[in-house]
């Protein structure tokens, strides 16, 4: 059977010789082709550039997404950037597709920092690895009962005590 | 260099007038998961629903493929239907099965509208789709939150 939609999506981030992060965050699919550039600055994660451009059939009510997306402008990637990013894009006058874009984009950015971790403990297997990944919650306590893994029952968690 | 890619396919068939059936592929520098699931349209109901962790980061993850058949009878229509998803999917499960089922949700009714546009161009060849996707928008508001 053919396929009678397929979207194609991509976000990469790659860092630049000033210490600020491009996130590219890129989508196309048989009606819209869209792209959302922001530029981070860290250590505190402030979008500090933002750029979108919509193409091919968007909706007449997204016209606006150019100028929209500046509004992420001084924000900076944390808690509450849901809430945030959904009230300065999202709504009626809004653009849903770049509160998306923004919140995908910042996920890659919060993985961009998880990966060297992960591959420095890659070796590890058994009792060893799940050592490693209680010492990991110790620092990133946000993660509990995130998934299925971090919740009360799992292996990980017995016997750690937060 | 690029340090970190997230890539996500979505396909949308659809095997009769009642029902879209998802595939999506999510693959990153850390993980790699599929999920396939059938969507009634009228409703936005998932009828059915199954996936595959091809690579993942720590040995309790697979248990989060039983946790799948949670979503089946949510509707993909229902206010706060993603948060749902990210919650009873995600937290109780694996976050990331959850994104892939939520761009797959947003895909519902742009893969609708797909749909429409190539049968109107099948009919008209000159067809004005600007115009002829903002009168289905007008139709079908619920495309301006997908």
């Amino acid at each position: 059977m053919t396929i009678r939609f397929l979207r194609n999506k991509v976000v990469e981030v790659e860092p630049l010789p000033d210490g600020s992060l491009a996130v590219s965050w890129r989508l196309t699919d048989d009606l819209l082709k869209a792209e959302v550039a922001l530029r981070v600055r860290p250590p505190d994660l402030e979008i500090v550039e933002a750029r979108a451009k919509l193409e091919r059939l968007p909706l007449r009510a997204w016209s606006s997404a150019p100028e929209l997306i500046k509004r992420v402008e001084g924000v900076r990637i944390g808690p509450g950037l849901r809430k945030i990013a959904s009230g300065l894009l999202g709504g009626r006058a809004g653009c849903s597709l770049l509160v998306h874009a923004v919140l995908e984009a910042s996920n890659a950015v919060i993985l961009h920092f998880t990966r060297p971790g992960l591959q420095a403990g890659e070796k590890l297997e058994g009792e060893a690895l799940i050592a490693a990944t209680r010492a990991m919650l110790k620092t990133n306590p946000r993660l509990i009962r995130s998934c299925i893994a971090f919740q009360d029952g799992s292996p990980i968690m017995q016997g750690l005590d937060l | 260099m690029i340090t970190f890619n997230r890539s996500q396919l979505i396909e949308a068939e659809f095997p009769d007038q009642e029902t879209v059936r998802f595939s999506g592929v999510q693959e990153d520098h850390i993980y790699s998961m599929e999920i396939r699931m059938q969507v009634r349209i009228a409703d936005g109901e998932i009828l059915a629903i199954e996936g595959q962790m091809k690579r993942y980061t720590n040995p309790v993850c697979p248990a989060a493929v039983a946790v799948l058949q949670s979503a089946v009878g949510v509707s993909l229509r229902e206010e706060g239907w993603d948060r749902r998803v990210m919650r009873e999917i995600g937290r109780n499960g694996c976050e990331h099965f959850a994104e892939i089922m939520i761009e797959c949700g947003r895909c519902l009714d742009q893969a609708r509208l797909s749909k429409a546009v190539w049968e109107a161009l099948q009919q008209d060849a000159s067809l004005n789709q600007e115009q002829f996707i903002e009168a289905w928008a007008e139709e079908h508001p619920e495309i301006r939150s997908a």
